[in-house]
């Protein structure tokens, strides 16, 4: 499907605590440059996906490879290649920020001015360059996250694992992370991200795995996903004159599944408002009406989720 | 190297907090000192004495004995306690009078009473002043005895008049023996047998509190940071045991170094004593190291650590020595030696006590050697447990 070099290859991950089947068979890949999320809500195996991706957790069965090299708890060579951004803070508290990057950068075999010029990068992406000689016990709940951001990207790794990076992180700070997660996969990173905001899915995600009581329950780009639940988008128009000539005028387009007038305006149903948008409005205005405005809705993988599960993301 | 770089994190975490140079460095040494100045709190030499009979002649002595200067007298209430006590150097020299030394006295028998000492140099005025009250004593009984066969009086009466012209009257000859050979080579000074024993103590003692370090890297999510990066677990281990090795090694310098300086300990042959230190060090370390990768709650492994490292060191014989287990209960002799701590002073013994060299400390330091390899590797095979599932 995608030509691009495969960087994290996983298959048919197992993972069971007791009787409770957190991960049942989860597989997916993700090439370079492109960001993979997995959306699902609390419990839903996200966090043991991941910890098995990095070598973290001893999986019941299953295959990962991470740049064709196959990884496993001991896994030297593959682990040079991953960065991770744990869910739950990883720092230490006692050390300042700038001693916590240094000491992540030795163990990933970093070292002398290479490190501490990219230390500086990673302050200054972060946004911590004025605190780094705090300890961060004293800095704020998002300074701790984005400083546990900044731990995972500091060796420039070929695949980032981001766990639920943003949560707890005011607007700003979240935006700034969103941000440096695109520039990152811009320039060729391949991204893991997980989250339970869709918003951030389909913001960020190339593709997404709907996952839900350790399966995924559906894979694809966001628009994939949409159509394979059979949703369409919605357009709204602001409309002035004869709004209803211009749904007439619309009969005769294949994809405009429902069209009708509403409050000042005419909305309807479209299998692919990307694709058809500029006819739609030459029908409608060649129909004699006036548009003020144009509001696309395209359906979300909330409802997507919703369809696929019967249930909301977050309840 | 990498081990290096963890273990260089943990130090400087360590030293951070000044309250932990407190506890480490400062904390035993103040308590060897109180320790020490509890027993030692004068310069004059102590005579242990006990009475095994309570005649009105062995009081008598007493009496003598406590009014002789440059030295305390401490009455004992047994045998065995005085010559224990005089074993751990906590008195200079034991005098045992005999029940018989009234009544071999007033028989005109000889009268032999003992004197156990340590060491030459500390009992030498002490045996002096022993020498002097019987002479003086003696005197008083020839004047007694010189009394009663004139028909003067009884036995008592004469002492009486005796007492009186005392200094005059010639001696008595009294066969002091000296049973410090008897008891063992022991040839240590005042503070040196408990500043061993606490040495070993305190060292195993930090180490093992140190578990909780361990054990909040890993609540910390630190430790699993560190198994997603290109790091062994061995390696992990490693380097927050290497951290806390020469913490333990830091500890057994400053004690060792500021034992010597203020009371003048014998540690024996240098390199000899600095073996034992490393070798412990890494005994201590490693235990810790399997504390803290076997409990996952940090206060339970600080009161565990106090816990063992208090009870580890009773039964090795840091609290009472072990030639007391030996001499008084020899299955606990042999129970002490599942700890290292009993390894750890019987490799002392083998430089201070039989003036070795480090050669003769080998068999126990490969001993405990033996500990610090199979802790170190239970710690390494349960930390990457803990950490990987
Ligand atoms: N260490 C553990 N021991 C026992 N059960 C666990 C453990 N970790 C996770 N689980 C269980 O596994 C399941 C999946 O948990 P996981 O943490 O992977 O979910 P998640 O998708 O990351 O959720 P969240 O969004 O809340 O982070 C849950 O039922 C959880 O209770
Ligand atoms: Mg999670």
């Amino acid at each position: 499907m995608d030509s691009r070099a495969s960087v994290l290859e996983c298959r048919d991950l197992k993972k069971s605590y007791g009787d409770n089947a957190a991960v049942k068979g989860v597989g997916f890949h993700i090439a370079e440059g492109e960001t993979y999320g997995l959306l699902g809500p609390n419990g839903a195996g996200k966090t043991t996906t991941i910890s098995m991706v990095t070598g973290l957790l001893e999986r019941d069965s299953g295959e990962v490879f991470v740049n064709g090299l196959p990884l496993t708890t001991t896994s030297i060579d593959a682990k040079r290649e991953i960065g991770l951004v744990p869910q739950d803070l990883a720092i230490y508290p006692d050390l300042t920020a700038r001693e916590n990057l240094i000491f992540f950068g030795k163990l990933y075999e970093m070292s002398g001015s290479d490190l501490k010029k990219r230390v500086d990068e990673v302050l200054e992406i972060i946004g911590l360059t004025d605190r780094a000689g705090d300890r961060t016990e004293e800095y704020s709940g998002g300074m701790k996250r984005r400083l546990n951001i900044g731990l995972g990207l500091l060796h420039q790794p070929r695949l980032l694992l981001l766990d639920e990076p943003t949560v707890g992180v005011d607007p700003q700070s979240r935006n700034a992370i969103l941000e440096s997660v695109e520039q990152l996969s811009g320039e060729g990173m391949a991204v893991l991200y997980t989250t339970h905001y869709m918003e951030e899915a389909e913001r960020l995600c190339d593709r997404v795995g709907i996952i839900d009581l350790g399966e995924i329950k559906a894979e694809g780009t966001r628009r994939e996903l949409v159509q394979l639940v059979g949703q369409h988008d919605r357009i709204r128009l602001q409309a002035t004159g004869p709004c209803a000539a211009g749904v007439e005028a619309l009969a005769s387009l294949a994809a405009v599944r429902e069209a009708g007038v509403r409050d000042g305006g005419i909305e309807m149903l479209v299998d692919n408002a990307d694709r058809w948008l500029a006819e739609i409005l030459g029908k409608v205005s060649g129909a004699g009406v006036g548009i003020s405005s144009v509001d696309v809705e395209e359906p979300n993988l909330e409802s997507v989720f919703l369809h696929l599960t019967g249930r909301a993301l977050r309840d | 190297m990498k081990a290096f770089t963890i273990a260089g994190i943990n130090l400087r975490r360590f030293v951070r907090d000044r309250s932990n140079v407190f506890w480490v460095l400062v904390f035993p040494i103040l308590l060897i000192l109180v320790l020490g100045a509890a027993f030692g709190g004068s310069s004059d030499p102590r005579l242990g004495v006990y009475e095994a009979g309570d005649g009105e002649l062995s009081g008598g002595l007493v009496l003598l004995l406590e009014e002789q200067s440059g030295m305390q007298v401490v009455g004992f209430e047994s045998r065995d306690d005085l010559v224990a006590t005089v074993e751990r150097g906590e008195v200079e020299a034991g005098l045992i009078i005999p029940a018989d030394y009234d009544a071999g006295l007033q028989a005109g028998r000889s009268v032999v009473v003992e004197l156990a000492i340590r060491s030459a140099e500390d009992a030498q005025g002490i045996r002096g002043n022993v020498q002097s009250a019987l002479t003086q004593q003696s005197g008083v009984l020839r004047a007694a005895a010189f009394v009663q066969a004139e028909g003067a009086g009884t036995f008592a009466d004469g002492l009486d008049v005796a007492a009186a012209t005392g200094e005059n009257i010639p001696d008595v000859t009294v066969t002091v023996s000296s049973v410090g050979e008897q008891i063992g080579y022991f040839q240590l000074g005042r503070f040196d047998a408990s500043a061993q024993a606490e040495l070993l103590l305190f060292m195993f003692l930090t180490s093992l509190t140190a578990s909780a370090a361990l054990i909040q890297t890993r609540r910390l999510g630190v430790a699993r940071r560190m198994v997603a990066t290109p790091t062994p677990v061995r390696t992990i281990l490693i380097g927050e045991g290497l951290g806390r090795f020469v913490i333990a090694l830091l500890q057994g310098v400053f004690i060792m170094v500021g034992t010597l300086v203020l009371f003048n300990v014998d540690w024996g042959d240098p390199i000899g004593a600095s073996a034992i230190l490393i070798v412990f060090a890494l005994v201590g370390s490693g235990a810790a190291m399997l504390m803290g990768s076997l409990f996952s709650n940090d206060q339970q492994a600080g009161g565990l650590g106090v816990l063992f490292g208090l009870g580890l060191a009773a039964l090795g014989g840091c609290m009472i020595p072990l030639i007391i287990f030996e001499y008084f209960a020899p299955t606990l002799f042999n129970i002490a030696h599942i700890t290292p701590h009993a390894w750890g002073l019987e490799a002392f013994d083998a430089l201070v006590i039989e003036k070795g060299t480090v050669v003769d400390t080998l068999p126990f330091l490969g001993i405990l050697l033996g500990y610090a390899a199979v802790f170190y590797l239970l710690a390494i095979w349960r930390l990457r447990k803990v950490l990987t599932s």
